[in-house]
């Protein structure tokens, strides 16, 4: 399956995305998802980025502090190969 | 003495009731009244002899109250080492060592951040973020070549740049004070990060970090470029934002495109409140109180902080801005503060007005 990263906000709201196929299986993204889900009550951080995940037609935000070691390299990788959508 | 404020009967009880007290009958509340009143005249005697001793005498005394310590700028810069863990960063410097160090961002932010705090004490009497001190934390080389600054409620972060379409985000003193001044708004109205009242966070933001900007490099309002982010944005030609001219910060980027600033209230844009929806457009509509300051500022003239700024400022910190603010409510509140500072049928009051009707508020 393909994921895409994308990135909103910022000092200019600008977004990013980036994308790349992956061999999760249903159960391992319905995991994942549910341990970088943000915290509702998170403050609002001025000029702060926001990310969120799109699998297929599904979209659903994520906080990338709280990916899990075994998937810090595929972010990593995701997020520096961001490119600004026009 | 002050145990004596312990018992009720030696506080507030009028002098015709002490004397009742004492004839009541009961030794031990007779006792306390007039202990109590004892204590009232020795009171009073000490008040009229303060009241007409010279401050010499109240020196010997040790009567004279110590000055309130000076207010003297906190700063710790962080170092992020290109990585995302704000806890586990290294101190590149502090007030208190002052240490030496070669990272220019780091350099940076030390400039900018005490050209702000030195505005903000030296024009309004403000000691730091919070006017009681506050300790002023600014983390620089935060993750790889992030493109953004933001201000996470207790400090300010700082991304390099992506070295392509942004440098460093440390490269502008306007960045800088636009973040130290999110906390400023934080601790004043707090104004709610969406819609049109986010637009009126961002835009103080801009407003003073382009006045801090003005007031470091000594431009009057005629002088002043009024350009947001012009070195952060990589090309000669481009800023991340105009007061001046809000939508033309960035005019056919090869990556941004436009600028998509409004200046006026008939172009402002109905954004969806969501994280990809800028929370309403707020850095997008702060466009149009950004001009109105712009136009005020012009026809005041002079050096925008030393008025308009003063308006401004006067708004931001007072009591009655709510939380959930409007466009309209910060105009009426200029205008009522320019009545009040300059009078009513002055220049300055005239020029906000302008200021208002020029961004069709």
């Amino acid at each position: 399956m393909k994921i895409k990263l994308i990135r909103t906000g910022g000092f200019i709201p600008i977004t990013k995305m980036a994308e790349v196929e992956v061999n999760f299986t249903d159960k391992e993204l319905v995991r994942l998802i549910e341990v970088i889900k943000p915290d509702p009550s998170a403050q609002r951080i001025k000029d702060g980025n926001y990310y969120q995940l799109n699998v297929g037609t599904s979209s659903t935000p994520v906080d990338l502090e709280k990916v899990p070691e075994e998937y810090n390299e595929l972010f990593s990788k995701l997020k520096n190969s961001m490119k600004i959508v026009k | 003495m002050y145990k004596n404020h312990l018992n009720p009967i030696h506080c507030i009880i009028p002098p015709y009731m002490l004397s009742k007290l004492i004839e009541s009958g009961n030794k031990k509340v007779a006792d306390m009244a007039v202990n109590s009143k004892f204590r009232s005249y020795r009171f009073l005697s000490d008040r009229n002899f303060f009241r007409a001793a010279s401050f010499y005498e109240k020196t010997i005394l040790g009567a004279v109250p110590k000055k309130p310590a000076k207010s003297t700028m906190q700063m710790e810069v962080y170092d992020c080492r290109q990585t995302t863990d704000l806890t586990n960063a290294t101190l590149l410097w502090d007030t208190k060592n002052k240490q030496r160090f070669n990272s220019i961002a780091g350099k940076n932010v030390i400039k900018g951040g005490k050209a702000s705090w030195d505005f903000y004490r030296d024009l309004f009497g403000r000691n730091s973020i919070d006017n009681n001190g506050l300790l002023i934390k600014q983390y620089v080389h935060y993750d790889k070549g992030m493109d953004n600054a933001y201000w996470d409620g207790r400090r300010m972060v700082y991304g390099d740049g992506d070295g392509v379409v942004f440098t460093s985000f440390t490269s502008d003193i306007d960045v800088i004070g636009h973040e130290l001044t999110h906390g400023v708004t934080e601790n004043e109205a707090n104004l709610d990060y969406e819609n049109q009242t986010g637009a009126l966070n961002e835009s103080f933001s801009d407003i003073f970090g382009i006045m801090i900007k003005q007031r470091y490099n000594n431009q009057d309002v005629k002088k002043s470029n009024w350009l947001i982010g012009e070195k952060v944005l990589i090309g000669i030609n481009y800023a991340l934002r105009s007061l001046k001219a809000p939508g033309t910060g960035y005019r056919n980027h090869p990556e941004l495109g436009d600028d998509p600033q409004p200046a006026i209230m008939d172009n402002y844009q109905d954004m969806p409140n969501t994280e990809s929806g800028d929370w309403g457009g707020v850095h997008i509509n702060s466009g149009i109180p950004n001009f109105a300051f712009y136009v005020s500022a012009f026809n005041i003239g002079g050096y925008s902080w030393e008025k308009t700024g003063r308006i401004w400022y006067a708004v931001l910190t007072d009591s009655n801005l709510a939380h959930d603010a409007k466009f309209v409510d910060v105009k009426n509140m200029t205008i009522q503060h320019a009545e009040r500072l300059f009078g009513i049928n002055s220049l300055e009051v005239k020029a906000v007005k302008q200021g208002w009707l020029e961004a069709k508020v």
